[in-house]
């Protein structure tokens, strides 16, 4: 078989693997959030059975650019995957990974609630604390392997956190923020219970909140695909690794409250200036002499 | 400082049994003071009318010719205050809760 | 100047448990203003008085709160016993004092866990309120109600408590004691949590003094005032000392509020230990005449009654102004200039009960 062939192989068993795992994922956090919290907790299929109710609900928008703006979303979010499983460019992947986000703050804003207008703010304040360290995880990367290109990242013999110990850690304090986990589920919570509602996606119902729940499950996916990138020598470690990092998410949700925003923008690019900063100065000394 | 204060009590929870049982599956257990529902042993019953008279949500209705006695079980706040009233005792204070119904009366 | 947003915070909002509604006028994410509206759960106890006997006035009145329920039937009671007047044995006060302790530590944790909600802390949430339902399980197994307790009346209490089972309510509460100890340690020592609370909504001391704040909200603010030294029911047999933080501030308010749970474990502890034995009620006979005025000590500050009778058996007039009403002053200053992410914060912060505050 030909590379392209495999390729495509993979492609397409991202885009109908992605969101039954990333389903399957999100029913797992809720169980393990409920037994932390003494629950029960719901079965692990209930976001399915979620999605298909919404989808089985009336279309009601608030406006008809809105859906549009939040199909963009999805269609960005599996395409950010896509070219990531597909070994694509890491720099072309972060940013249709923003150009996405930035189609759902499209969204929230075009509906002239005050709620999910100061979510869409936040959820813009939220990028800006974010992006710096992204940028510099994939500098890292590059710094380290010499190449933008996922397939090749994957394939490097050296472990990447043997080089990259710091991004690592200042990336998985980032996934906090897109993972919309305490302490930083600033824009929008998993539950509707903050000063705006529910912030971000108050506005949006029925399929298009259907929608925007896929769009999570690929963007979780391919977030956990990131971390699995460091360890990718060796494919077993990677996943457990990647699942580790995800219940270690549920864990700090757990034991935080939501901080501020002033707080959460200058903490991400502390930890993105020192330590991502740090490591990507050593990295490239140590690989320039 | 102090970081993750509730992690370990979130983490030690995570092996324990859940706080809360699957109700209606594992039914509820009422102490023996619950006040649940009002009862009427009709046959001890003079129709007095001391009760309704009592009640104060207005929620028992007594007919002195018809011998008839009702109650309300969604107006009845349940006070208990009927039960201690009623001369012939024939009022009880049952320990569970009335049952779901799906019309108001 | 900037340009101004007003935010709908009401009177269907997640993080309010009950209908207030605050229009927050906002400048990005400075609350310059904030316009309150109650009025959404008036049920008109005031004209009920007339058509209720005013012993069944105690059912009526318990049923103002579904917190503080013990405590207003409580008061309710003392203020009819006044009227008549009656004297109350003692082991009705001594009983009376045991639930309205058991009532103060379930409020505070539902307290406690309601503003772990509004700073984004479920877990913590759900941890508060799983110590409560223990609370409330004793009270099930006391009194017959879980938040209704339903065992005050005019003249003393409806059930006793056999001593045995008082015996084994401390020791309950010495278990809970040690998990409350774990939870409460989280508000008071996690970095999180004094984030969201330090320096926010700070009243000063004159502030409470003028605006007339009650009850943990004041003596947060170094207010040492706590209607229970009065010596109503037994508290004039028992020891303690009003619980006073000094700066301020919601993490003052929350510090007072868990020092509370504590000295009410140890009330419970001391009341048990002293409680004597005899009848729980006395014979009511005759109908109520004159004013009487009582303050006491709810979970959320000092509730005032003043009931008026003439002879009859209906009062002629039944006022009640509960702590909220009192707190909503002092709230609106809080909230003046603080950040849209403070708000429910600071809402919480004083403990709000809007079905107290509107009868
Ligand atoms: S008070 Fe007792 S006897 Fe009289 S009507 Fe009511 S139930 Fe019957
Ligand atoms: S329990 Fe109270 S409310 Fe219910 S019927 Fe009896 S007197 Fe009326």
């Amino acid at each position: 078989m030909t590379t392209t062939a495999i390729t495509a192989i993979i492609v397409i068993l991202y885009l109908i693997g992605a969101p039954i795992l990333g389903g399957i994922l999100a029913g797992l956090d809720r169980i393990i959030t409920a037994r932390m919290q003494g629950r029960y907790g719901p079965p692990v299929w209930q976001p399915f059975y979620d999605v298909l109710k919404l989808m089985s609900k009336e279309k009601a928008a608030v406006n008809k650019t809105q859906n549009f703006y939040v199909f963009c979303f999805l269609l960005f979010m599996i395409f950010t995957g896509a070219v990531f499983f597909a070994g694509g460019d890491l720099l072309l992947v972060l940013f249709a990974l923003t150009l996405a986000s930035i189609f759902l703050v499209l969204g929230a804003f075009s509906s002239n609630s005050p709620y999910s207008f100061i979510g869409a703010e936040r959820e813009l304040i939220q990028t800006m604390a974010y992006e710096p360290m992204v940028l510099i995880t994939a500098a890292g990367m590059y710094l380290a392997t010499k190449s933008f290109f996922v397939a090749d990242i994957a394939a490097f013999s050296t472990p990447l956190i043997y080089y990259l110990p710091g991004i690592f850690i200042g990336f998985v304090y980032i996934l906090t923020i897109k993972f919309r986990k305490s302490p930083f589920d600033l824009s929008t919570s998993h539950h509707a219970h903050q000063e705006l509602v529910k912030g971000l996606t108050t506005e949006f119902s029925g399929p298009t909140l259907a929608m925007i729940e896929i769009a999570h499950w690929y963007e979780n996916i391919f977030l956990l695909g990131i971390v699995y990138l460091f360890f990718a020598f060796n494919p077993l470690l990677g996943v457990i690794v990647a699942l580790l990092t995800y219940f270690l998410e549920i864990l700090i949700d757990n034991s935080n409250a939501r901080v501020t925003w002033q707080l959460t923008m200058k903490s991400a690019w502390i930890v993105a200036a020192t330590l991502g900063m740090a490591n990507l100065i050593i990295v490239f000394f140590k690989l320039s002499v | 400082m102090a970081f993750l204060k509730l992690a370990g009590t979130v983490t030690k929870r995570m092996g324990m049994k859940s706080a809360c049982y699957m109700y209606p599956v594992v039914a509820r257990e009422f102490t023996k003071t619950t006040r649940g529902h009002v009862e009427l042993d009709s046959a001890d019953c003079i129709y007095c009318g001391l009760c309704q008279r009592k009640c104060p949500t207005k929620a028992i209705e007594v007919n002195r010719q018809e011998k008839n006695w009702t109650i309300q079980p969604l107006r009845c706040i349940v006070c208990s205050g009927c039960v201690d009233v009623c001369p012939k005792k024939c009022l009880r204070m049952e320990n569970t809760y009335s049952s779901s119904v799906t019309s108001k009366f | 100047m900037s340009k101004r947003t007003i935010i709908p915070f009401g009177p269907q909002h997640p993080v309010l448990p009950e209908p207030i509604h605050l229009d927050l006028v906002l400048e990005d994410e400075k609350v310059v203003q904030a316009i309150p509206r109650i009025g959404y759960v008036h049920r008109g106890l005031e004209k009920l008085v007339e058509k209720q006997e005013y012993a069944n006035m105690v059912y009526v009145a318990e049923r103002i709160c579904g917190i503080c329920s013990f405590i207003h039937a409580q008061t309710c009671s003392q203020a009819i016993e006044d009227l008549l007047p009656i004297e109350v044995p003692e082991r009705a006060l001594y009983l009376r004092t045991i639930w309205a302790e058991m009532s103060r530590t379930h409020s505070h944790l539902l307290w406690l866990g309601l503003m772990a909600d509004a700073f984004g802390f479920e877990a913590l949430f759900m941890h508060c309120w799983r110590l409560r339902e223990k609370i409330l399980d004793m009270v099930e197994d006391t009194a017959g109600g879980r938040v209704i307790f339903g065992s005050c009346k005019v003249g003393g209490v409806r059930v006793d408590i056999e001593d045995a089972k008082l015996k084994d309510i401390v020791i309950q509460y010495n278990d809970l004691e040690k998990e409350i100890k774990e939870i409460t340690d989280v508000f008071v020592e996690d970095y999180s949590v004094k984030h969201r609370l330090v320096d926010v909504g700070v009243m000063s001391k004159e502030d409470a003094h003028v605006l007339g704040a009650v009850g943990p909200t004041m003596r947060g603010s170094g207010v040492a005032k706590d209607m229970r030294t009065l010596g109503y029911a037994a508290y004039k047999y028992l020891k303690f000392e009003p619980v006073v933080e000094t700066a301020g501030d919601c993490y003052a308010r929350t510090k007072v509020r868990i020092r509370e749970v504590f000295q009410s474990i140890d009330l419970i502890r001391q009341a048990v230990a002293q409680i004597p034995g005899g009848p729980i009620a006395v014979k009511v006979t005759g109908n109520p005449t004159g004013s009487s005025f009582q303050c006491v000590e709810q979970a959320r500050g000092d509730v005032a009654y003043y009931l008026k009778a003439n002879g009859t058996k209906n009062l002629e007039r039944f006022r009640v102004r509960t702590p909220t009403f009192a707190n909503i002053p002092p709230l609106l200053k809080m909230l003046g200039g603080c950040e849209l992410a403070d708000v429910p914060v600071i809402v919480l912060s004083i403990d709000p009960c809007i079905s107290c505050t509107e009868r």
